[in-house]
Order: structure tokens, then C-alpha cells, then sequence
């Protein structure tokens, strides 16, 4: 009875921007999908969203395949936004309900509700140009849900908005899963992805390099980390290098992250430590961090690849053809 | 096809009521139409500000008595063939002056009579006229004229006998094909009808195909495109865009053309109230039966050129490059335009016949052979019929082109790089 995404290729020309994508989501939770920026992320949600068509592989909601499933089954933001500037806010969203045919009455009722939602009702009969990025974008949130679809396909929600807007839309998100709703989106930002989401995948290159629950994903990394520190320097901490494959992961301004493996007992470097005499400041014992798995995974942090994209191309117009 | 509605209709509405809203499109239209108007009023406004069109002769004689019939005689005769007062006959008891106001250009010729010994007359024209002018031509007929009544009146032929002489010869004129060929004057009206609707055709097609092509571009490069096509299939958003702006422009169109019309029909009246007389100018040939077909087959080719435009225009990133990829388009109509001109010269030729069935074409070659030449029923079911697969076959390869060019966005792509994208699809 959930999303499933089984053995996705799809090629654009010599490129392979999908190879072999398999992951699932299960109904009524929010799914994180993870990648840098031309890992496949969004080539994957315009096949779900059957705008695109997978080489090979099927995609199936609920048993039936995506090819048949009505149009409005899926609510999508899409990474690039737009919306026609020159109409009211009114008018933009009462059109894309038309579309899925939605009557302009309730299309009216719900579009204020969510207005309301996001404290922005003064924009109602506003022309769009007339709105904020940040305001532009929850009117684009509002056009993804209008019609009450089953499962929300977001393509990074949360970029461009200020703290405040973050934390109105992830109050939305939460309030579209207790209504029983399946959301997936993308992001580079894993502190929200550990805040909301119950599952993840994680892609590089096409390919699917881990996913599942976000519990099962740290466990499954055979190690836990430990956040150590004493009153002394942090140079002093050398000897913890290669003490029963114990590896400092970081240097922290004043502590040490250290990889600690499944089989050894994080305890004892505690005691090591206090046989050494050293006072313990700091002995804390947790699991890895997305940030810190995603790198380990990926082998560069999820944003370096997006700041070098930004600033090397500018926006729309000059990116590579990339439908 | 069955999907097509209602979505078609909700984006045809709003590209519909977005564009005839705007204060551009208000103003363009109001501009349009008063330029229509007044384009259609130029032959009084011309006539007013050329002025009194009357032309003036003076006649001199010696002889006082022969002077006035003279110019009694050449001011019925001459103003009967033209009817109203085109000519203006004095005469002119000083010759002298009368010549220096024929050189000053207040006369257009001083004609001087004189009878000579044997009883004959004899005329002479002072005038700046060619030898082939007209109204010289007009006056030399006249004068013929008056000199065979003089010469029978003195050959002692009694007047009303002479009236009798001069009574209008019987002549009239079969054709041998009586359907193919038309009376001059309904000719030259349906030369000039057929030119209007293929200038009128290949304008409409050219502006509002552009319309469609940048309002689908300026979807793509504002990115709402991404989000209409998961809410529509391509065919939905391609026919409602074509209906949404084909009918702003239709509208437009229409606002103008009937302006235009209205001010063709109104010259006679505004010309009565302007200048006094009633010279307009009537359409012959305007009938339903031209205008009807023209209307169907109008409506068809626009279609047809609106559903192209805006499979090509999915093919533009940006609003500039929607000339470049509309390119073919232009190439199309420029051929219609100009085998059109061809065309009207020789309306039975074989290529014509043909060219007309062509959907491209037909809008505006089949009203035209209406008009100058005949069309066989044949010939309006086959247009029909191949107008209709061709809009059919144009709203599939559009769609085709839509649903891979609306996401494909960087470098100006060829025809042949989008239809190699185009496997995908709906």
C-alpha cells in the first residue's frame, strides 16, 4: 500500500541520470530525498509524476501503476518555481484547481484557510509579482495541496525562505500528514530532514546509495559516534587515534567527534582516558549525523555541489538541457 | 479527444480573459480599429481635401449666338456621360483672358469655335492635357457629336430626326463560358475582394500564430509550464491555448475588420454629408456566399497555423527566441502569400486549383476562384476534408513537440534534436 519505486533508468542521450532507483515510501509519512544538486533527484519526481517516462522500471501507488493513477493524485512544487505574476493570488490558485477540478467555491474557501495558515490573508486579491519570494512560494505550496492530493511531491521546499517561513511550512507539513497524506521532498538541508522525516534515500550519480528508515540508516553505518573532550588541549587527544579502531572524525572548536565501531564499547575510552589522568569535560555518545553519513556516503557535504552550481551558472537560461 | 475538455476550456478562459483585460491589448484594438476606419474613409477624406474635382472649360465664339449653343450643347452632353456636374461649361466673351486663365491652371482648356466659309466648323482646344487625357478624349467625342447635328441640321434634317440618329446603338456582349467571365467592373471588385481576404488571411495568421507561440515561450521561461503539465496533458494545454488566444485575436481582428467595413459602407453617407453628392463605393460580389466559406475555411487555417505556432513555440526557452523557431511558420505563409498574387491572375490555372485544396492555402485560394473563377463541389469537400486531418495531424505533432519541448530548457534546439526527445508520450 505505498510508493513504490522499482528499478527507475532513464537516460538523456549519453547520459545515464537514473540508474536503477529503488526505494519506498510508506503511506501517511514524510519521506526525505537526498542529493546533491544533478544526482537525479528531480528527474526521479517528474517520473512519479509521469511527466517524464522511465527507460526502464515501474512506479506503483497503492498497487496501480503511476501511468494510470488520475493527474490528481499528486500535488507538486516544483524546484523551479512559477507562477503566472500578472494574476491575483486568487485567481492563479482558483485556475490550478480548475484544473483538477476543483469548484471555484471550495477552491475560494480552502485557498483563504491557508492564507490564514500562513498569516498572509491581506494577499488574498494582490497580483502575484506584487508578493515576496518567500510569500510567492506559499502561494506555490497552496497551488501543490488545492486539489487534496494523496501523496505532496515537493523539489526543495525549504530554499529561498527565512527562519520564520521555514518553520511555518514544516507546521504545514506536519498538519498534511495528520490528515493522512504521503509527502516526499527534496532537500540539502539534513537538520530538517532529521526534524521531519521518518525515511530517506539518499542519491549520488542515479544510483540510490542508502535508504530506509533514518534510524535503520544510522545503525546500518557499523558505528557510533562519540563527542569527546577534557580540560586540556584538544592536541592532546592523539593517543585516542587507532585505540581498538577508534578514529577522530573531527576537530570541533572544543571537542573531538570520534568513529567509534559497533563492536567496541564507547566506555572504554572513558576509562582510558581517566587512566591517563586527563579530566573529562565532555563524554557523549550518539549516533552519526545525516550531514555526517551523506558525506561519508557521497563523499562531499550535499550543498558544496549546489553553492558551485549557483554561482557558476548563474540561473535558468544557460543550464545545461536537463529535462 | 474526449479528454480535452473541460481543461481545455478553464486555460482557454484565462488566456482569454488575461489578454482582452490588459490595457495593451484595449489600446492596440481601439488604435487598429480607428486606423481601419479612417483607411477606409481615405477616398472622401481624399476627395475633401482634393477639393472641387469639377473641371472648367470655356468656350469662345465670334459668333455670340453660336457660342451659347455650344456650350448649352457640350454641358448635356458632356455631363450626361459622367453623370452629376463633372464638367462646368461658361463662355468666354474675351478669349484673350479666357486663354490666360487656362495658363494660370483656373480653367482646364478654352475651346474656341469657328464656322468657316463652306459652312463647316472647326475647333481649337488650348490646354495643358495630353493627347491621350481622358477628359480631353471626352470633350473631342462631344465636339464630334455636336458638329454631325450641326452638319445635318444644315443639311435640313428636322431636330427631332436627329435625336433619333443619335439614339443609343444596341450592343451587347455574350460571353462563351457565361459562369467563367464577369462584367468588367464586378471583376475588378472581386480582384480587389480576393486581394483583401488573402492580405487580411496571411496578417491574421502571421500576428496572432506569433501571439500563441510567445504567450507558450513566456509559460516555459516564467516556469509555470512545469506545473501545468502535471495538472494537463499537452493536448489539453495546446487546445486551450489555441482557442484562449486565438480568440483574443479573433477578437481583435474582428473589432477592426468590422470598423473597416462600417466605415466602407458609411462613405456614401459621409461623403453626401461632406461634400453633397453620393459617389460611395459598394463591395459587388460581397455576398454570403463568399463570406461564409471564407469565414469556415478563415477559422480552419487559423487553427491550423495556431496549433503549429505553439508546438514550436514550446521549443523557445525565452520569448527572444521565439522568432527563430517560429521561422518555418513564416515561410509557409510567405509561399501562400505569394502564389496567392500569382494566383489571382490566372484563377483557372491547373496549380491554382490545386494549391487551393492545400490547407495552408485554402483559407484564402478557395474564396478567390469563388470570386473570379468557379469551384466545383468537389472541391470544397475535398479542402474540407484536408483541412480537417491536417489540424488533426498538426495537434499531434504539436502536442508531440509540447510534451518534450516544455521541459527542455538551454541552447536553441533544431526541429529533428526535440523530435529525437519527443519519445515519451500521452
Amino acid at each position: 500500500m505505498s510508493l513504490v519505486i522499482d528499478s527507475i533508468t532513464k537516460r538523456f542521450g549519453p547520459v545515464v541520470a537514473l540508474d536503477g532507483v529503488s526505494f519506498s515510501v510508506e503511506p501517511g509519512r514524510i519521506f526525505g530525498l537526498l542529493g546533491a544538486n544533478g544526482a537525479g533527484k528531480t528527474t526521479c519526481m517528474r517520473i512519479v509524476l509521469d511527466i517524464l517516462r522511465a527507460d526502464a522500471g515501474s512506479i506503483t501507488w497503492e498497487g496501480r501503476s503511476n501511468i494510470e493513477l488520475p493527474r490528481r493524485t499528486w500535488g507538486y512544487l516544483p524546484e523551479e518555481r512559477g507562477l503566472y505574476l500578472r494574476m491575483k493570488v486568487i485567481e492563479v490558485l482558483s485556475f490550478f484547481a480548475s484544473l483538477y477540478g476543483v469548484k471555484p467555491a471550495a477552491a475560494t474557501a480552502e485557498v483563504e484557510d491557508w492564507l490564514e495558515r500562513f498569516r498572509i490573508p491581506q494577499y488574498r486579491d494582490r497580483k502575484v509579482e506584487e508578493l515576496s519570494k518567500g510569500n510567492q512560494q506559499k502561494i506555490q505550496f497552496i497551488a501543490a495541496i488545492l486539489h487534496d492530493p494523496a501523496v505532496l511531491i515537493m523539489d526543495e521546499p525549504f530554499t529561498g525562505l527565512d527562519p520564520v517561513n521555514v518553520q511555518l511550512l514544516k507546521e504545514a507539513f506536519l498538519e498534511m500528514r495528520d490528515r493522512g497524506k504521503t509527502l516526499i521532498f527534496s532537500t540539502h538541508q539534513m537538520e530538517t530532514v532529521e526534524e521531519l522525516c521518518e525515511s530517506i534515500a539518499i542519491i549520488d550519480a542515479g544510483k540510490v546509495v542508502v535508504s530506509g528508515t533514518v534510524r535503520d540508516v544510522k545503525r546500518g553505518m557499523g558505528r557510533q559516534v562519540v563527542r569527546f573532550a577534557t580540560d586540556g588541549d584538544t592536541d592532546e587527544v592523539a593517543w585516542l587515534d587507532g585505540l581498538d579502531g577508534v578514529r577522530i572524525t573531527a576537530h570541533r572548536e572544543d571537542y573531538v567527534e570520534l568513529a567509534v565501531p559497533t563492536g567496541t564499547d564507547p566506555e572504554r575510552i572513558l576509562r582510558a582516558a581517566l587512566d591517563r589522568g586527563q579530566r573529562v569535560t565532555r563524554f557523549e555518545i550518539g549516533e552519526p549525523s545525516l550531514e555526517e553519513i551523506f558525506i561519508e556516503h557521497v563523499g562531499r557535504p550535499a550543498d558544496v555541489e549546489e553553492e558551485r552550481h549557483l554561482a557558476s551558472s548563474g540561473k535558468a537560461p544557460a543550464r545545461e538541457a536537463k529535462p | 479527444m474526449s479528454d480535452l475538455f473541460p481543461n481545455a476550456w478553464h486555460i482557454a478562459r484565462r488566456e482569454y480573459l488575461t489578454r482582452v483585460r490588459s490595457r495593451t491589448f484595449v489600446i492596440v484594438t481601439v488604435l487598429l480599429a480607428l486606423l481601419g476606419v479612417g483607411v477606409a474613409m481615405l477616398p472622401v477624406v481624399g476627395r475633401l481635401i482634393g477639393g472641387d474635382q469639377t473641371v472648367a472649360i470655356a468656350v469662345h465664339a465670334d459668333d455670340r449666338t453660336l457660342q451659347s449653343t455650344t456650350v448649352a450643347t457640350l454641358k448635356l452632353i458632356l455631363n450626361a456621360s459622367e453623370g452629376a456636374t463633372a464638367y462646368k461649361v461658361t463662355g468666354a466673351n474675351d478669349a484673350a483672358a479666357a486663354a490666360a486663365e487656362v495658363r494660370s491652371g483656373k480653367l482646364k482648356g478654352l475651346l474656341t469655335v469657328t464656322r468657316g466659309a463652306s459652312g463647316e466648323l472647326s475647333f481649337d482646344a488650348l490646354t495643358d492635357a495630353g493627347p491621350t487625357d481622358q477628359r480631353l478624349f471626352a470633350v473631342r467625342q462631344a465636339v464630334t457629336q455636336l458638329n454631325i447635328g450641326d452638319r445635318l441640321q444644315r443639311a435640313g434634317i428636322d431636330p427631332s430626326q436627329a435625336g433619333q440618329i443619335f439614339a443609343v446603338t444596341a450592343f451587347k456582349v455574350t460571353p462563351t463560358n457565361p459562369s467563367a467571365h464577369q462584367p468588367q467592373d464586378v471583376l475588378a471588385s472581386a480582384y480587389i475582394l480576393s486581394m483583401a481576404m488573402v492580405i487580411l488571411t496571411f496578417m491574421a495568421v502571421i500576428t496572432y500564430g506569433v501571439w500563441v507561440a510567445t504567450s507558450v515561450a513566456e509559460e516555459k521561461s516564467s516556469r509555470v509550464m512545469e506545473l501545468l503539465v502535471t495538472a494537463a496533458t499537452p493536448r489539453q494545454l495546446l487546445a486551450g491555448k489555441v482557442i484562449g488566444t486565438g480568440a483574443a485575436g479573433l477578437t481583435q481582428y474582428v473589432a477592426v475588420v468590422v470598423a473597416a467595413m462600417a466605415g466602407l459602407l458609411l462613405q456614401g453617407q459621409v461623403a453626401r454629408l461632406v461634400l453633397g453628392d453620393t459617389r460611395g463605393a459598394s463591395l459587388e460580389g460581397l455576398s454570403l456566399w463568399v463570406l461564409a466559406p471564407f469565414g469556415v475555411f478563415f477559422i480552419g487555417g487559423f487553427a491550423l497555423y495556431c496549433i503549429l505556432y505553439a508546438g514550436l513555440g514550446s521549443m523557445a526557452s525565452r520569448q527572444e527566441d521565439v522568432q527563430q523557431v517560429t521561422g518555418p511558420m513564416i515561410v509557409i505563409g510567405m509561399v501562400g502569400y505569394f502564389a496567392a498574387f500569382a494566383a489571382v491572375n490566372v484563377p483557372d490555372a491547373t496549380w491554382v486549383q490545386w494549391a487551393s485544396l492545400v490547407p495552408f492555402f485554402s483559407p484564402y485560394m478557395l474564396p478567390m476562384r469563388l470570386l473570379l473563377a468557379t469551384v466545383a463541389p468537389w472541391e470544397w469537400v475535398a479542402a474540407a476534408v484536408l483541412m480537417v486531418l491536417f489540424i488533426a495531424g498538426a495537434l499531434w505533432i504539436a502536442a508531440r513537440l509540447y510534451s518534450a519541448g516544455v521541459l527542455l530548457y538551454g541552447q536553441r534546439m533544431g526541429i529533428r534534436a526535440v523530435w529525437r526527445a519527443t519519445r515519451v508520450h500521452r
